[in-house]
């Protein structure tokens, strides 16, 4: 343990914080990302070396996650995929003057979600390694399937809500058949004179903030933009009413997601954005009072955002433990071990406990650090809906535009994704459809396919799905709860009306 | 019986034709849901329409034309002149940082109710700190691709 | 504020990007080459071969032209569709086999090469393409894979198909063609996706044989038997004399000594004369209306590059071999490679 303390120093320390900080901001930004975050500072670790590296790039991966809730409760834009659950019920907080409150609840729920996932990263990850490996394509099929329930369950007519889910799935399959995925290559649902452009399909980031941030500004514009103010009555100070009573009662939830985040990280090709969906949809599910969920809900944000923030942790297991990244940050990151010439594989943590420990260390610190940082900016930061629109919608627009071409490298069709999705957006909304179910069918609809067909080719019937493996039988155990749950959630909410307009 | 079903539930894939066999079912399911929707939402929506008790999405209600069609088009021009201008200083970022500085302002302008000196000054000063800022951090010190 | 304060911060905004403007072109050297430089590479991954690779070669060429040079992961179709678009200069693409295989494959998205691109110099090779088999597997040797699958016996292998992942399957397939005639169609391919993909194939029992590389799956190969992840290496493509070149520590703690069992003449696929052998290379590509000046400014460029020594040390590092060769050299050799790959394809449709 010796050895370690003398790696340990005050730059160590200070680059782990800064990485936090640039993280948040860049998780902050509508557009930018932790992947980004995490992508354009990796060729400043060789210089750093390994551990230095390590600290920088784990402090961006951390204030990168977290830094999301900001936009998403603000603005109405999930900053990250990731949080796009928390949009839910955060945007309406914030609607309702409570955004500086939302926000403090998003902190401290993120902080949790971080600790609780680097604890089971230390304790566990060779166990759990071991168990993410009898995950086979039916079983990760199943789990996106449950994470597909949530659309039954948040939609607000069943019916409109499961048809907005399925398009978005359908809008999901454009483009190639992913070779990367072993698929064939061929492309599909599109006429040929769009190949060059839609040949990868529609990227997830554009779409996101395409139909959450362009559409609503498109919405706006149509009423004229009208009152200066982005927030209404919004009461500063005195924390925005926030105490951390809000968290009594609570534990459940925040222990739960943070495991099913810790969980879903953990298993390779199922992303990130299906954990806080997860949360969600199990907080919804199991929680006594959920009825408020979607409008404003504080336990909402708890869930989501201990379940993203659990992803850091979570997505580092298999990374570390077999070699195989969690999800896409996490798969540059490996960039940042073979630049320093060190293998990720199932012997690196025996045979590189230095380092293993030091990004223990540097994970956690990084949680703090950002839990201070945001804990006492978040003051300043709810300000951001006192600038006029004037002023903050065309700066939306830009900074949108920046993430759209900087997502994949520099492409100018995913700037234009953005229009594209934005005029959808508005439209779905004037018809009638329903968004956040639309944005989860497009977020795992490629994977659903992928682990559909790719099981169905494994095994050449469709019971495989039921009889693979004691976990798959779990599994359907979940989703028919969960459907049974949203059915009778809606019927009881359906004859609720029924009585109130009979009355 | 049983090998009854384990044929109805059993199917081959052709690897050449997959990439059609998920799309395939999705199709169905969004056809039926549809039907499903036209029957329950959209029909009775209609009736009410017909008796005057609801309006038309978009067609039928009230819009601030100018802003609404400038928001698109001033949208559209943006990105299109975005890589046209980028294309003159290749992977500069000059591109955008132009082209926003004009957006910006334009937008601003659009978006004011009332035009006071003061306003369009902030919005004047926010157009040309705002992208640069955003081109000197991204482009310069993180070295992204901007257009 | 009044009015005329507003020009004075128009004026010195105009004044200040004028400097920056003026800046980044005073930047620019003299050769032909100059500005801001976007390389393109085939894969959309950051934390892969190509984008080390394709980054080591960048930062010094960037260094000893003194130019702006930056490496941005578009994949293939999109990279292939930037240097279609720019003849300037400003736009070079760097890739590997996949750039042609995946045309010899038919993969949409792929066009010749050699017809539609300049091909320029070939910079360095990943001698990592592997195939291995669970530990506990009763092949002992690829020839015990290739006798069983004479004798009718079905192997599974898991590949990515269309490409680098593939090429080995095939010529595996052909001399199967070759030594036991008929018998082909009993190795089987499991087409998936990433290295991850593929090991899972494996722990499930849906393959029997993967693709891996050297660097991804080195791990598992030191694992004990009595665990499920571990496997062995059967099979690397590389040539004998690119393993040779490899740093005689190798990389983890299998040595080059140990490598060298894997490769041919050890290991023999044969293709009728020859034994089958592939090299992952890395080489640029760029558009064909270039300035012949550029294409030979960069030959120059990494030639002393290349002849300081430095730039090998840090490709070693990285488990990657030097192999530079001038643009000329480079397209002949390539397309030279080419056709061999091509033939085995045609002989196992």
């Amino acid at each position: 343990m010796l050895d370690i303390l003398s790696l340990l120093d005050i730059t160590f320390f200070l680059l782990a914080a800064l990485g936090a900080l640039v993280g948040i901001i860049f998780g902050a930004i509508p557009g930018m990302t932790a992947t980004m975050a995490v992508a354009v500072c990796l060729p400043l670790t060789y210089a750093l070396g390994l551990n230095h590296g390590l600290a920088l790039l784990l402090g961006l991966y951390v204030g990168g996650i977290s830094g999301g809730m900001v936009p998403a409760v603000l603005l109405n834009i999930p900053g990250t995929p990731s949080s796009i659950t928390t949009t839910f019920d955060g945007f309406p907080m914030a609607q309702k003057g409570e955004g500086e409150r939302a926000l403090r609840v998003c902190v401290v729920a993120s902080l949790i979600g971080g600790l609780i996932s680097a604890i089971v990263l230390f304790l566990f990850a060779p166990v759990l390694a071991e168990f993410s490996i009898k995950f086979s394509y039916v079983e990760k099929f199943l789990i996106i399937l449950l994470a597909l329930t949530v659309i039954a369950s948040m939609s607000r007519n069943m019916l409109v809500g499961i048809f907005s889910g399925v398009l978005g799935i359908w809008l999901s399959l454009i483009g190639t058949y992913s070779i990367s995925d072993g698929g064939n290559g061929h492309t599909r649902l599109m006429f040929d004179f769009l190949e060059p452009y839609l040949f990868e399909g529609f990227s997830l980031l554009p779409v996101l903030i395409g139909i959450f941030g362009i559409a609503t500004i498109l919405l706006e514009a149509e009423e004229g933009v009208k009152s200066g103010l982005a927030g209404k009555n919004i009461e500063f100070g005195k924390g925005g009413g926030f105490s951390f009573g809000i968290f009594k009662g609570r534990l459940t939830n925040l222990v739960r997601s943070s495991f099913i985040g810790t969980f879903v990280g953990m298993l390779p090709g199922v992303g990130g954005s299906a954990a806080s969906v997860l949360a969600y949809t199990q907080e919804k599910n199991l929680s006594r009072d959920s009825s408020e969920m979607g409008k404003g809900a504080p336990q909402g944000l708890m869930a989501s955002e201990s379940a993203n923030n659990a992803l850091t942790g979570g997505a580092l297991i298999p990374l570390l433990s077999l070699g195989i990244p969690g999800d896409s940050t996490t798969a540059i990151l490996i960039g940042a071990f073979t630049l320093q010439g060190i293998q990720v594989g199932p012997l690196f943590i025996p045979e590189n406990a230095d380092t293993w420990y030091l990004m223990m260390i540097a994970l956690v610190f990084a949680n703090v650090v950002m839990f201070f940082l945001m804990f006492y900016a978040i003051k300043h930061i709810a300000k951001v809906v006192l600038v006029p629109k004037y002023i903050l919608y065309p700066i939306i627009v830009m900074m949108c535009v920046v993430g759209a071409y900087a997502i994949n490298y520099g492409i100018m069709f995913d700037v234009w994704t953005l229009l594209i999705f934005g005029v959808l957006g508005y439209l779905i909304q004037k018809v009638g459809l329903e968004v956040a179910p639309l944005i989860i069918g497009f977020i795992l609809g490629g994977q659903a396919e992928v682990y559909f067909v790719k099981s169905l080719e494994s095994f050449g019937t469709y019971s495989i799905f039921f009889t693979k493996s004691p976990i798959a039988v779990v599994l359907w155990g979940l989703i028919a709860a969960s459907v049974a749950f949203s059915v009778t959630m809606s019927l009881k909410s359906r004859a609720k009306r029924r009585l109130e307009a009979s009355s | 019986m049983e090998s009854g079903l384990s044929s109805l539930l059993s199917v081959s894939i052709d690897f050449e034709t997959s990439h059609l066999f998920f799309p395939h079912i999705i199709h169905w399911l969004m056809g039926g849901l549809f039907a499903l929707i036209l029957v329950f939402n959209v029909a009775p929506f209609l009736v009410a329409v017909r008796r005057g008790e609801r309006t038309l999405p978009i067609l039928g209600e009230s819009m601030d034309k100018f802003r609404f069609f400038g928001t698109l088009a001033l949208i559209v021009a943006y990105f299109y002149l975005m890589s046209v201008v980028g294309n003159f200083f290749p992977y500069t970022g000059y591109g955008f940082l132009f082209v926003s500085m004009a957006f910006l302002f334009l937008m601003s302008l659009m978006y004011m109710h009332t035009r006071t000196k003061r306003k369009v000054i902030t919005a004047a000063i926010n157009a040309l700190v705002a992208p640069s800022l955003a081109w000197f951090i991204l482009a310069k010190l993180f070295q992204i691709t901007l257009p | 504020m009044s009015m005329p304060s507003i020009y004075k911060t128009l004026g010195t905004s105009v004044l200040m990007a004028g400097m920056a403007f003026g800046s980044a072109a005073a930047l620019a050297a003299d050769g032909p080459l100059r500005g801001n430089v976007r390389v393109v590479i085939g894969s959309t991954s950051t934390g892969g071969d190509t984008y080390q690779n394709s980054s080591i070669v960048a930062d010094a060429l960037a260094e000893h032209l003194d130019i702006n040079m930056k490496v941005d992961a578009v994949g293939a179709s999109s990279a292939f569709r930037f240097l279609d678009r720019d003849p300037r200069g400003n736009t070079l693409m760097i890739f590997h086999d996949q750039s042609y295989l995946g045309y010899l494959y038919g993969v949409e998205g792929y066009e010749n090469i050699f017809e539609k691109y300049t091909i320029g110099p070939t910079v360095a090779i990943n001698p990592g393409n592997a195939y291995l088999v669970p530990k506990d597997s009763p092949y002992q040797t690829l020839d015990d894979v290739i006798e069983a699958v004479g004798n009718g016996e079905e192997v599974r292998v898991a590949i990515q198909p269309g490409g680098v992942s593939e090429i080995g399957f095939s010529a595996l397939k052909n001399a199967i063609a070759i030594e036991h005639p008929g018998m082909e169609e009993n190795l089987v391919a499991v087409n998936t996706g990433s290295q991850a993909d593929k090991n899972q194939q494996l722990f499930d029992d849906q393959a029997d044989m993967i693709n891996g590389t050297v660097q991804a799956n080195e791990q598992y190969t030191r694992l004990p038997e009595d665990d499920q992840k571990a496997m062995r290496f059967l099979w690397l493509t590389a040539r004998n004399s690119t393993i040779e070149q490899a740093p005689e520590d190798g990389l983890g703690q299998t040595t080059r000594e140990q490598l060298l069992q894997y490769v041919e003449p050890n290991v023999n696929v044969t293709m009728g004369d020859d034994n089958f052998t592939f090299d992952k290379e890395f080489f640029f590509l760029y558009n064909k209306d270039m300035d012949q000046a550029i294409v030979n400014q960069i030959d120059q460029a990494l030639a002393e590059i290349y002849a300081e020594g430095e730039i090998q040390e840090t490709q070693k590092n990285a488990f990657f071999i030097p192999n530079f060769k001038p643009s000329d050299e480079a397209a002949d050799y390539l397309e030279s490679k080419m056709s061999v790959y091509e033939d085995i394809i045609t002989n196992i449709q």
